[in-house]
């Protein structure tokens, strides 16, 4: 297992390398002269210019430009924006907001998701398994977009339950924008686990537990639903890596100052430095979760061997 | 190589030669194993709701798009009257009006040919990387796989959104349907490219190709006549889901300032220049929401009962 | 082939005891969205003390079914029991609470699967599941419980036992599976052992060890065996008597040495001709000429009538016996033989 995780490590090497310098290229391919748009309506002195272009490897190639940018980051050093500001202060002062909107998402996602999965799984085709099944059905095709000025104006301004902008309100502020960025994986966690606890029901070392004698909350517990949410579990795990793109939207719409809203802003305002940090530190995320879950897939069902 | 398998391969070379004409067996087969599918896939989505559902709430949507004029009863979406400004849905407007007095059915069935054409245009060109990098890779496997997957894995780790977001900032694209189209395609391949080739791969190995290659077929021929006939069933519900999924994408874009722009008519500029007055003119944000929600939900309905049909085994 | 003496009534086989289980007119019906299937049409048998009843068939001639109805472990819907009884220590389990059933399951009566490695759960040690059975049904803690497992173990003659005991099933061969099958089902020394094609699944000297196992492990409990399969050769071994079913219900009954010597039934007596010899290990089926029933639309008269080289049609019976219209009964046709056949006389040729 420590070798297949240390292979796996060297593994995501090149994605990292790979995606941070695709967006850096991009980012690289922004239109205007951002160092121009600094001074305004007054147009910097030449020597200022060049001394800021010089400071951000404005004119080096494309290739030096971006290995002098991960010799920094390897040293923990991510750079400044145009404003002198670090971005490494950026995300910390940022990614706990989206951490905890993170938070507040996946345990709707698994809380209400496998609950709702199980209860259909269990008794297929019954009424709650309909429910389900249509609700799932509906709430995958409504976009994040959708559905966050549908909670806005239904639990925010005409039920007045939830406030529907920034986080004045601590955890509870994470609720709303916590459901609506959660809705899409909870519905496809409430079907992934419907149709694996269905699946399990039918498999034929339930049946033996049967056999056994097993009282019937043994049998699903233990023998239905522990088999059943190995895939929802890694499912989950590889969600999290992935609600930061989802959170873009989110943290926009609820005006959460998070991760996603700060890449949005910095895109805009053509923030190369800023842009790239967060995505690399987001692909991070993503190859980390991913790699977690191949483990904890492992962990689960003893029949995975990496070795 | 052992001298036994040379001298099996001789056998088959020799057999090969011999029976050139004999090639149209296996043909047959994948032809006769493809006839039953679709048709067993037929009889099940007869009796699916999701198709009929899925089936005209697009049809519905394929005529907005074409006809808006028919949709918005004659109403031109750009003949606009401040007087009429945030007037909430009547009689006579069914919608009521936005913020510069426009009709505002007209403006969201007119909204239905952009989101539409970028949805099936970006597929396109989904299914054109996906297919060929995922046949490419499956089909030649090794280091051009490893090459290519590597690849893969990189724009998969980027989220879609963010990516298009990105591209479309820097402007090289332009801000036009085909920009939009494209920046979400770019980063939206790879689901296509794995599906095909894990495809390709799963074929490739199956006896029938074997059994085609042993008889000579050339590698060209064995993709086209055997390993793509196989692969359509996924690609085709991967395809009907993935527009649904992109034309929410793009609603997402514009909405975020960096699809299309006005005076282009798109959902996402109506939800955009409605959210803020979502307190005192909440259908403005209503309208298009539902409209694109449905359009999303009609591929996705349909896309689901594909599934349902092609593929027995996901079958509850 | 030399004819059994036929006059001697049917007797208990040596050793056995009183009834243990009985099996009364059971009716087990599947209702699917494409109709009724009739799984089992009133099938009755004993079994005593030791004895081991082999009941034969084609795969859907409803020995599982019944054997799962028995169990109590039919899933139902779709499956439904419509009729008949099931006594066990003189009380009928189908008219049981769900709970007094399930604590009959193990320590009354329980049963091994075909497929030891789907029938075991794939992400718990074998020495958990087989512990399982003392927790459940005996209340012990978790560490006695694999102590015993480590035991029972021994007992099925699995190899090193205590260091096995935390492997998983994908880490035994298949005949070390089955063993740890056996070893759970006999973990509450049960007066009832199903054995459900214990073998099928396994190479032919593996088989015959685990045959052996079961027999052994008979012996020394006394439990009754019914064992299920369609391979003549292990019932010839192992069983003393046998039930043929087919179409849901049992055609032939006798000893297994009077049957296998001189069917009564034409569905037996072409089970036999299909293996040239019945003697020989491992001997299986053959097909017989035409389709296996439909077991949604059950010929009328005698459901092997249409595949049956001696059925009576038309004028050719004798009235009240026209092999298409006419559903034979199970019924004693010489002392120690039942067969549902109209013309079993002529089959056995007395």
């Amino acid at each position: 297992m420590g070798r297949y995780v240390a292979r796996r490590l060297l593994l995501t090497i090149p994605v990292l390398i790979g995606a941070s310098f695709l967006i850096f290229a991009m980012v690289y391919a922004l239109p205007g002269d951002p160092i121009r748009a600094l001074g305004g309506d007054r147009p910097l002195a030449p020597a200022v210019v060049a001394q800021l272009r010089d400071e951000y490897n404005l004119d080096d190639p494309l290739v030096v430009q971006y290995a002098k940018y991960v010799g920094d980051l390897l040293q923990g050093d991510f750079g400044t924006d145009f404003r002198g500001r670090e971005v490494l202060d950026t995300i910390e002062q940022r990614l706990p907001v989206t951490i905890q909107l993170a938070v507040v998402a996946i345990l709707f996602e698994a809380v209400i998701g496998i609950i709702a999965g199980v209860l259909a799984g269990i008794r297929r085709n019954g009424f709650l398994d309909n429910v389900v099944l249509v609700s799932s059905t509906i709430v995958v095709s409504v976009p994040i977009l959708v559905l966050a000025f549908v909670a806005q104006f239904v639990f925010g301004l005409q039920l007045g339950w939830f406030p529907i902008s920034g986080i004045g309100e601590g955890w509870y502020s994470f609720v709303l924008p916590g459901l609506v960025l959660a809705a899409g994986s909870l519905a496809y966690v409430a079907r992934l686990t419907r149709t694996s606890v269905a699946e399990n029901m039918r498999a034929d070392y339930v049946r033996t537990a049967k056999a056994k004698g097993l009282p019937r909350r043994t049998v699903i517990v233990r023998h239905t639903l522990r088999n059943s949410l190995i895939p929802v579990v890694t499912f989950i795990g590889a969600d999290i890596g992935t609600l930061m793109g989802g959170a873009i939207v989110t943290e926009s719409v609820f005006n959460l100052p998070g991760i996603g809203r700060a890449i949005f802003d910095a895109v805009r305002a053509q923030e190369g430095a800023v842009v790239v940090g967060i995505v690399t530190l987001m692909v991070f995320f993503f190859i980390f979760f991913n790699l977690v879950v191949d483990v904890l897939y492992a962990v689960l069902d003893p029949r995975i061997r990496y070795d | 190589m052992t001298d036994q398998q040379q001298a099996d391969l001789r056998h088959d070379e020799v057999e090969a030669g011999t029976t050139t004409g004999l090639a149209s067996p296996s043909v047959d087969a994948t032809d006769a194993r493809q006839n039953s599918l679709w048709s067993d896939a037929w009889k099940d989505l007869k009796r699916n709701p999701l198709f009929w559902i899925g089936g005209l709430l697009m049809l519905v949507f394929l005529a907005m798009a074409l006809l808006p004029q028919v949709f918005a009863r004659g109403v031109d979406p750009r003949e606009c009257s401040l007087s009429n400004s945030q007037q909430k849905p009547s009689a006579g407007h069914w919608f009521g009006f936005d913020q510069q007095g426009c009709d505002y059915l007209a403006n969201v069935v007119y909204g239905a040919r952009n989101s539409l054409i970028i949805g099936v245009l970006a597929v396109l060109v989904v299914l054109l990387l996906g297919v060929v990098v995922g046949a490419i890779a499956g089909f030649y496997g090794g280091l051009t796989d490893s090459l290519l997957s590597r690849i893969t894995d990189i724009f998969y780790a980027l989220p879609l959104v963010l990516g298009a977001l990105v591209v479309l900032r820097t402007g090289t694209l332009g801000r036009g349907v085909t920009a939009v189209a494209i920046a979400l395609a770019l980063f939206g391949w790879m689901t296509a490219m794995r599906l095909v080739r894990s495809q390709v791969i799963a074929v490739k190995s199956s006896d029938y190709v074997a059994a085609a290659r042993a008889m000579g077929a050339s590698n060209g021929r064995i993709l086209v006549r055997h390993i793509l006939p196989n692969a359509i069933a996924p690609v085709l519900v991967y395809t009907t889901i993935t527009i649904g999924v992109l034309i929410a994408a793009e609603a997402t874009l514009t909405f975020l300032g960096v699809g299309l722009q006005r005076p282009a008519i798109s959902w996402g500029l109506q939800i955009e220049a409605g959210q803020s007055l979502l307190r005192t003119a909440p259908h403005l944000v209503l309208f298009p929401s539902i409209v694109l929600t449905l359009t999303v939900m009609a591929f996705i309905m349909m896309g689901d009962a594909l599934r349902d049909a092609l593929d027995p085994r996901q079958r509850a | 082939m030399t004819r059994p003496d036929l006059s001697q009534p049917r007797a208990a086989a040596p050793g056995t005891g009183g009834t243990v289980l009985e099996v009364d007119d059971l009716h087990v019906e599947f209702r699917t969205r494409s109709g009724v299937v009739n799984a089992v049409n009133g099938v009755s048998y004993r079994l005593a003390e030791r004895e081991t009843l082999a009941i034969l068939g084609e795969s859907g001639s409803g020995k599982s079914v019944s054997a799962q109805a028995i169990m109590g472990i039919l899933d139902t819907p779709p499956a439904v029991i419509t009729g008949g009884g099931i006594w066990f220590e003189g009380r009928d389990l189908l008219q049981q609470s769900e709970e007094e059933q399930r604590k009959v399951r193990g320590p009354g009566i329980s049963m091994i699967f075909q497929d030891a490695l789907s029938s075991l759960n794939p992400v718990y040690s074998v020495g958990y599941q087989i512990g399982e059975m003392f927790r459940a049904h005996r209340g012990m803690s978790k560490k006695d419980a694999k102590k015993r497992a480590v035991e029972l173990m021994d007992r099925v003659r699995i190899p090193g036992a205590g260091a096995r005991v935390n492997d998983y099933p994908h880490q035994f061969s298949g005949g070390m599976r089955q063993r740890v099958m056996i070893a759970m089902a006999i973990a509450l020394d049960p007066r009832v052992l199903i054995a459900d094609e214990p073998t099928t699944a396994l190479d032919v000297t593996v088989q015959a060890q685990v045959m052996d196992l079961l027999k052994d492990l008979q012996r020394e409990t006394g439990m009754g065996l019914i064992l299920i399969t369609h391979d003549l050769g292990v019932v010839n071994e192992v069983a003393d008597n046998v039930a043929v079913m087919y179409a849901g219900r049992i055609v032939e009954r006798g000893t297994v040495d009077d049957v296998f010597a001189n069917p009564a039934h034409p569905y037996t007596d072409g089970l036999m001709s299909s293996v040239p010899q019945v003697e020989a290990k491992g001997g299986r089926l053959l097909p017989i000429a035409g389709q296996p029933p439909n077991l949604a639309a059950i010929p009328s008269g005698c459901p092997f009538h249409p595949r049956c080289s001696r059925r009576r049609l038309g004028a050719a019976a004798t009235p009240g016996r026209e092999c298409a219209t006419d559903l034979p009964p199970l019924r004693l046709v010489v002392p120690g033989r039942e067969a549902a056949c109209h013309y079993s006389e002529e089959v056995l040729g007395v």
